[in-house]
């Protein structure tokens, strides 16, 4: 068996993969009947279903051909996804308005070039814009500095 | 006289206080059901303590797990007064009996400060159901086992485990349909699909007074001064049956002496007020009995250990 | 039906022109605009928030600006939909497939007349309908009980299908995965907490905006950066701002159809409303004879779904006026912001307040038209903002989503879900896996679950429950004829295609 269509062949696994996952972390809870149906019951059906879909479509792709799948591109991903943990986990710590320093810097660096001076001006706007519209204008409680300092 | 006795007190209060200047910088009240009656309440709250503290008392939403996240989130804040919470009967009553492991104490990682809303629950009927009262609903279900259906607005809350403690008292079997809020609930109990339903009284008094539904009693153990000639269920042969929902300020455990009186007085203050009295009115709360912070943390544990009994009677739990 | 209405609707524009009520719909209607446009920031917080403001104002202009910022959201939404592919809302969903595609293509202001004109229409005719046949349609909503809603999601869920534009077979399994991400947290019937693997976040679920976001935005952002060069992104040249007259052909009887499938579905409390733009949409691509084009900016798209959002999202003020009963948390809010002026809302408002329910309902029409006023000339601004640059662009966008995401619930979770939805999203790309029909399950997931397990508990385990509800049956009818038309084409495709290679 060759894979013919590499795009569904992974699809159908992920699918699998997800089916087996819901079904298997279902068996900790009750099934029930089909009266009271348990916990379980509807996640361990819709689990299976995916599971065999899953495994119709990776059967599918050994027999129709598909194109291949794209190259995935890691710089913008690992940029970006830091810069959002980072700006979560730093707001309450550093305050607000150096949270969302960090983020727009770290993300900055998953775009096509890097202009410092350029993202530094976007900075001081975006941050100005964000603390009258959401802090001032809509109230957000976010603390806008430090702890220590304020 | 009256306000400038209370004034005098406060003053007192305040150069007891002395060096302590709070509140300095904003305060933080954690409400953790969002755009229900306990968040609208949170918010005429903060307003009236924002006016009497002279600085900003903010409103924070913090949803999630029946309350949990926002109950220990401020029972592990800094006891400095700047972070409160909006605690409720869920938060402090019958999550401690439903949960197994919660991760904070009701009791003692917090200081009670003060009891804000009281809010009857009533029992509604559908309107083609027999029942014209109490025993009649009670001798129809004896007639009809397992047929008749209550519904509640979730498992394990006031209107779910009202009806488990009706059903053991009256030895009648009927089968809890639960929702994921009680207005669709009173949907399905205005159509028909369920027989009856304990609901707050706040959100059904439209719909008995349009004939929508048919109520039968009130929960609590005294007769409410909204319907005051809806009898309660004490008096209907359910010998000391009370329940009432109610949420109220608190602080964490440590949280100074000093504050804690202040606030509580403050947050009396409020209640005492027309204009607060009669939006808080309106939701359907009657003014509280409790009125010392004292008063408050017997009242929850009494509370607590009510609902103890309730849920192991009744048989709620989340599996 | 009597002449009353007239009377009626002449004493509700009395109370909604008088320049004080005029001031705060506008207010209500700027604000929920503001918000719309802003992801993760919803008409629910912001209302909880400007409740102490509305202390001090009379009751019917409380109400008449908590409503706008209710409908005015509605615009906003589709707003950034259209121009940056970030659904901050269940119903702007729908219109990411086509709308941004339409940007893309260098016709953002088409798109977005095309959503403000059949927000307004439907707004019109929707409003007119609350005025004539509240009471009436108030009836409907007690008709449908959990058989009823049960045998509709089936009918959402197999048209979920059609909102993907590749495989069929993927498309299924994308909304049984959606349907499943949906079951994360408590369980309605039991209280178990189910796929929360300890984290108490997840014990109220996954929040719809944080998935949508993710899958939508984040992973739209990271694919346009892996583009070799950023100008690619938007084509520089805009063809034209205002629809063309083919456009305007194209455009008015998908927004007529989408106005009245959403007035109906609006109707119904329990989840009726969310399936309205899905719905309009699943609806046009079957009906409509340019409906290869969709998913690749086909008017039609933006035009039905953005009309029954709308019409929906007015007719959903029937349930709460008529019978008390919210359908959705933003109604929940208007019935405390309603309890605490001291009205209880319920059947007795209309007869008991007359003033203020006419009044309300004119002042929607009243926010429909300024919303329209407002827009159009906005355009041209929101054009602008594609000309940026992309590397300015997008930080900018995910510092709004990461503020909105992080204020749901004042939690860095969220942003980190969101983040890890980003890439899965990402990876669904890759794999020509759509995110749409996930979306529509995962809100369809609990609803279908709990009304299945609800009225299976009523019915005591009798499945024939189903078939004997005349609603539910003919909405299971329906999907089953549905699913044929659906099937049907992909057969006689694989067979003529085996007789090909034959």
């Amino acid at each position: 068996m060759k894979i013919k269509s590499p795009k569904d062949f992974w699809a159908g696994l992920m699918f699998i993969a997800f089916g087996l996952f819901f079904l298997v972390v279902a068996r900790n809870y009750q099934m029930g009947s089909a009266v009271r149906m348990g916990p379980a019951y509807f996640p361990s059906v819709l689990g299976g279903i995916m599971a065999v879909l899953g495994a119709i479509i990776v059967f599918q792709s050994m027999i129709f051909a598909g194109p291949p799948i794209p190259k995935l591109s890691f710089k913008p991903l690992f940029f970006i996804s830091l810069a959002l943990v980072l700006f979560g986990y730093l707001l309450k710590p550093l305050g607000f308005i150096l949270a969302l320093a960090v983020l727009i810097f770290v993300c900055a660096f998953g775009g096509h070039e890097f202009r410092a001076k350029e993202v530094a001006m976007l900075t001081v706007v975006l941050i100005i814009f964000s603390v009258l519209v959401f802090v001032k204008g809509l109230t957000l409680p976010f603390p806008l500095w430090p702890e220590k300092f304020s | 006289m009256k306000r400038i006795l209370v004034l005098l007190a406060l003053l007192a209060g305040a150069a007891g206080a002395g060096a302590q200047s709070w509140p300095s910088k904003p305060v933080r009240l954690i409400c953790p059901y969002p755009g229900g009656p306990v968040d609208i309440s949170s918010r005429v709250i903060a307003q009236k303590l924002q006016e009497a503290l002279g600085q900003p008392v903010v409103v924070e939403l913090k949803p999630g797990a029946g309350g949990v996240i926002a109950a220990d989130y401020v029972a592990k804040s800094a006891p400095d007064g700047y972070t409160l919470l909006m605690g409720a009967i869920a938060t402090h009553a019958i999550n401690p009996a439903l949960m197994p492991s919660l991760p904070y104490d009701p009791i003692r990682d917090f200081r009670h400060v003060a009891l804000v809303v009281q809010v009857p629950n009533v029992l509604i009927v559908n309107t083609d159901l027999p029942a014209k009262n109490v025993r009649e609903l009670v001798a129809y279900a004896k007639s009809r086992p397992g047929k008749l259906d209550f519904g509640s607005g979730s498992t394990g809350s006031t209107g779910h485990l009202a009806g488990e403690l009706f059903k053991q008292m009256t030895g009648t079997f009927m089968v809890h349909i639960p929702y994921k809020a009680s207005a669709p609930a009173v949907l399905d109990l205005i159509s028909g699909r369920l027989h009856l339903m304990f609901d707050n009284l706040a959100s059904s008094l439209p719909n008995i007074k349009a004939g929508k539904v048919r109520a039968l009693a009130v929960t609590t153990r005294m007769r409410t001064d909204f319907v005051p000639e809806l009898p309660t269920l004490d008096e209907s042969g359910l010998k000391g049956f009370d329940m009432t929902t109610w949420w109220g300020v608190m602080a964490p455990a440590k949280t100074g002496n000093d504050i804690v009186a202040r606030l509580s007085g403050e947050i009396l203050r409020a209640l005492d007020s027309a204009d607060t009295k009669e939006r808080l009115r309106t939701m359907g709360s009657e003014t509280p009995s409790v009125r010392s912070p004292e008063a408050f943390t017997a009242f929850i544990e009494s509370e607590k250990a009510l609902y103890a009994k309730l849920v192991k009677v009744s048989g709620a739990k989340p599996d | 039906m009597d002449m009353s209405i007239f009377s009626n609707l002449a004493l509700g524009f009395g109370v909604a022109l008088t320049p004080i009520n005029l001031l705060y719909c506008l207010i209500g209607v700027l604000l929920g605009t503001l918000i719309g446009v802003l992801p993760g920031i919803g008409p629910v917080a912001t209302i909880a928030m400007l409740l102490p403001v509305t202390f001090s104002l009379s009751p019917i202009t409380a109400l008449i600006m908590l409503a706008g910022i209710y409908y005015g959201a509605q615009y906003g939404g589709s707003t950034s939909a259209i121009l940056v592919n970030l659904p901050g809302e269940s119903s702007s969903v729908v219109t990411c497939l086509d709308g941004y595609q339409m940007a893309r293509q260098g016709r953002a202001g088409v798109a977005l007349a095309t959503a403000a004109i059949g927000s307004f229409f439907a707004g019109c005719v929707a409003t007119l309908i609350v005025a004539m046949f509240a009471p009436p349609l108030a009836e409907v909503a007690l008709k449908f009980g959990p058989s009823e809603y049960f045998s509709l999601m089936v009918l959402g869920l197999v048209a979920a299908v059609v909102l993907a534009h590749g495989s069929v077979l993927k498309a299924i399994a994308m909304v049984i995965l959606g349907l499943l991400l949906g079951l994360v947290g408590t369980d309605v019937n039991s209280g178990v907490l189910r796929f929360a693997f300890g984290i108490s976040e997840l014990a109220d679920g996954i929040g719809f905006v944080v998935v949508a976001m993710g899958l939508f935005g984040i992973a739209e952002i990271i694919t346009n950066l892996e583009l070799k060069d950023e100008r690619e992104v938007f084509t520089n040249k805009v063809t034209n701002m205002w629809p063309t007259r083919e456009d305007w052909k194209r455009m008015w009887k998908p927004i007529l159809r989408g106005t009245f499938l959403g007035s109906a579905l609006g109707i119904l409390p329990g989840g009726g409303a969310l399936l309205a733009s899905f719905g309009a949409y699943t609806l046009e691509k079957k009906v409509s004879k340019y409906g290869h084009e969709f998913g690749k900016g086909a008017i039609e798209g933006v035009a039905a779904p953005e009309a029954a959002n709308n019409a929906g999202a007015q007719t959903s003020f029937i349930p709460l006026l008529t019978l008390g009963i919210p359908s959705n948390a933003v109604m929940a809010l208007m019935i405390g912001a309603m309890m605490i002026q001291g009205i209880a809302p319920g059947p007795q408002v209309m007869t008991e307040k007359p003033q203020l329910f006419w009044g309300m309902i004119a002042s929607m029409w009243v926010g429909n038209l300024m919303l329209i006023v407002l827009n159009l000339p906005m355009i041209g601004l929101w054009i602008k903002l594609l000309t940026v640059p992309y590397r300015i662009l997008f930080p900018s966008i995910l510092v709004f989503m990461a503020i909105g995401v992080y204020s749901l619930s004042n939690n860095p979770f969220d942003v980190l879900l969101m983040m890890l939805f980003g890439l899965l999203g990402y990876i669904f790309t890759k794999l020509e896996c759509e995110g749409a029909p996930l979306l529509l399950g995962f809100i369809l997931g609990p609803l279908m679950e709990e009304n299945l397990r609800r009225a299976m508990l009523l019915s005591r385990g009798d499945p024939i429950v189903f078939f004997t509800k005349p609603i539910s049956a003919g909405f299971l009818i329906a999907s089953i004829i549905l699913l044929i038309i659906l099937l049907l084409p992909n057969i006689r495709k694989k067979r003529e295609e085996a007789f090909v290679e034959a």
